[in-house]
């Protein structure tokens, strides 16, 4: 089941949802707007094992706005600290930046139940389209799950920054 | 949870949900495929800044079709009026149409509660593709939610036919 808006206030008061900073202007009926972050970075042309320097070119989106191009990954995050130990996340797109044609994920939609943190963003457009830092890019959704809860442990959850893969870890039982 | 087709069915009888024009061909075991509508837009510009109210030029789709190129975002719209007060409504491509690498949507599934309109769908080709008005595009599933259920008065209430962004209102 899918909490309503209501029902994201009511377990933000009651600190089951950790939305920080938390605007009750940025609720939906069915999910909350989350802003983008100030930074952004972009994904090296190609990646290959044991690239570790990926972290370096972090940059501050200007406040008089970022241009996208097409076929590139940028990668930034949310301006929010974001998550549940006991409901789902699942951080998506708002239609509204959606009809310019920005994703905001690359088909990897789903949150784990664990610690808040700020999510990060793969950012791709069909059009070439300006970003601007704190923006409302996008919403997320909150889910009751079924079942026993073991709460996330991998390391994703340790950054507030835009983090890029660990792409070794992708290929860790291909050896 | 996810209402079953037997479920959907139900619930558009008890006026639970709205599709209309509503074909019982249409249900799948957990969702219901909607139609492509008629008319596309497409912005006049090819740098989009959300600040800045996007001009753009309609298309009416002709019956042979229309070929819709990588490199541009199309606003589509859904054929039938879709909403519901109780369910939350979330889009999906169907496979058929996504083995031929059309998006419906970009990131932007879900549906507020409350909204009842022609939804626009935000078209995006990975290689050509002829689009036909009419044609079963797009699937769409209804969800049980948890707490009191406020409804959706937002900027694109009532909207038939595509709808182009508004964003730029949030920065004035």
């Amino acid at each position: 089941m899918i909490l309503t808006g209501s029902e994201i206030r009511k377990q933000v008061e009651n600190g089951t949802i950790v939305i920080d900073p938390f605007d009750e202007n940025q609720i939906n009926p069915n999910s909350y707007n989350y802003r983008l972050g100030d930074h952004f970075s972009q994904v090296p042309e190609l990646l290959s094992l044991g690239h570790k320097d990926q972290e370096t070119n972090l940059q501050e989106i200007p406040e008089d706005g970022l241009q996208l191009e097409p076929g590139i990954i940028y990668l930034a995050n949310t301006h929010e600290i974001i998550g549940s130990s006991r409901y789902v996340t699942l951080l998506i797109g708002r239609s509204s930046v959606a009809r310019l044609g920005l994703f905001l994920q690359i088909s990897a939609d789903l949150g784990n139940l664990g610690p808040a943190h700020k999510w990060t963003l793969e950012l791709t457009c069909v059009q070439p389209i300006i970003v601007y830092p704190r923006m409302k890019i996008g919403q997320v959704s909150f889910w009751v799950p079924t079942g026993d809860i073991e709460e996330y442990s991998g390391v994703y959850t340790q950054y507030d920054v835009p983090k890029h893969s660990i792409y070794d870890l992708l290929l860790r039982n291909t050896q | 949870m996810i209402l079953t087709g037997l479920e959907i069915i139900k619930q558009v009888e008890a006026g639970k949900i709205q599709i209309d024009p509503f074909d019982v061909e249409q249900i799948n075991p957990n969702s219901y495929n909607f139609r492509l509508g008629a008319t596309i837009k497409y912005y006049i510009n090819d740098v989009l800044d959300p600040k800045v109210k996007q001009e753009v030029r309609t298309v009416t789709l002709p019956d042979d079709g229309y070929t819709l190129s990588p490199g541009r975002i199309y606003l589509g719209h859904t054929f039938e009026v879709m909403g519901s007060d109780y369910y939350v409504p979330i889009i999906k491509g169907r496979s058929s149409s996504a083995r031929l690498g059309l998006f419906i949507h970009v990131t932007a599934d879900l549906i507020d509660i409350g909204s009842h309109n022609q939804w626009t769908l935000q078209l995006y080709a990975v290689q050509p593709i002829k689009v036909h008005p009419g044609m079963l595009i797009g699937q769409v599933t209804f969800w049980q939610v948890i707490g009191e259920i406020e409804k959706y008065r937002g900027k694109y209430q009532g909207s038939l036919g595509p709808c182009e962004s508004k964003i730029y209102r949030d920065f004035e």
